[in-house]
């Protein structure tokens, strides 16, 4: 069954049919979610969010677009304007850190000496050192770098998300790992002194 | 190969997509470039990074909660559609007719009153009369 036939089931009244979607969807909606929070907890409630808010938006699904571009672009934006939020509320934030909310952050690192916590803390460090670089970023670098490493989405179907050509998503990747580079390099040297 | 083309290629040297040939230049390269070398270093910490975040699964309740909360949302929608008469026309109407109802008594109770520096005032003459001195008129209409 293609979207657009269970779109139009759930416009006529079965809820239920929804529930495809989610199933479909939810995986790439959380992995895009996951690239811009870095954290488990944000990105399942986000992406709750999002599910609920394509739901409550379907009517004015017109198919002009397929359903993929159309959620993704949704859950781009939600993202940026929870990002937007936080950023707004920094002593919150600052709490947050303060009490430990160190919530959803047991990755499964491929560690080779897992046990060694010196190594664990050189991996809670790069971690953090990553997320501060992306974070850092421009927010039309961050989701070109965010759909194009965490979804693998070709340039071209990043284009399409983004509105834009194919030649500027280019541009914007290899901004956002210039960037990401220069910011990465400066965190390890500021580390070292 | 330059520094240029090396950082190019980045990605596709970390994702193992590069022909023998290209990965063999650009090894060559970073054998002898610092700058390109602690950049691809860099560069490999955050593909780490990135695909170990790539790799945290939802939680396997989500889409029961989203579907829970969708259908709570519908009941909720579907209650407030069952009383439309009520919520969105009658109470409307009654606060604005109990609105209107109370500006009116007002104006009507303010409209009675009349304060009492404006109530005719006897004249001052009259109080000096002598009422036990006047003649009863009686006396003569019965003559
Ligand atoms: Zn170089």
């Amino acid at each position: 069954m293609t979207d657009q036939e269970i779109i139009g089931q759930i416009l006529q009244g079965d809820l239920n049919r929804y529930k495809l979607l989610v199933e479909r969807y939810q995986s790439i909606v959380f992995r895009t979610c996951m690239g811009f929070l870095h954290n488990k907890e944000d990105a399942d409630d986000l992406t709750q969010d999002i599910f609920i808010q394509t739901y409550q938006t379907l009517s004015a699904y017109k198919g002009e677009a397929s359903f993929s571009t159309w959620i993704y672009r949704i859950t781009v934006n939600a993202s940026l304007n929870k990002l937007r939020k936080s950023s707004k509320n920094p002593f919150l934030q600052r709490l947050e850190n303060v009490f430990g909310s160190e919530k959803g952050k047991e990755y499964n690192f491929p560690v080779s000496d897992a046990e060694n916590p010196e190594t664990l803390i050189i991996q809670a460090e790069r971690n953090e050192w990553v997320e501060k670089a992306l974070n850092s970023l421009p927010e039309k670098q961050r989701t070109a770098i965010v759909l194009s490493k965490y979804d693998d989405l070709s340039q071209r179907e990043i284009a399409v998300i983004m509105e834009t050509t194919e030649g500027a998503v280019e541009a914007l990747i290899q901004r956002a790992k210039a960037n990401l580079r220069e910011k990465l390099s400066a965190l390890s040297k500021k580390k070292k002194n | 190969m330059n520094c240029q083309l090396c950082q190019k290629e980045s990605d596709a040297y970390h994702s193992g997509n590069l022909s023998e040939g290209l990965r063999m230049q650009v090894e060559m390269h970073l054998e002898h470039c610092r700058d390109c070398s602690e950049s691809f270093q860099l560069w490999a910490i955050a593909d780490v990074v990135m695909e170990a975040e790539k790799a945290v699964k939802s939680n396997p309740f989500l889409v029961t909660r989203i579907m829970a909360g969708i259908e709570e949302m519908e009941h909720e929608g579907a209650t407030r559609l069952r009383i439309p008469a009520y919520q969105k026309v009658l109470k409307p109407i009654l606060i604005s007719a109990s609105l209107a109802a109370a500006i009116f008594i007002g104006v009507f109770v303010g409209s009675t009153y009349l304060p009492t520096g404006t109530v005719q005032r006897i004249p001052v003459e009259l109080s000096y009369m002598n009422d036990a001195a006047l003649e009863s008129v009686d006396l003569y209409s019965q003559l």
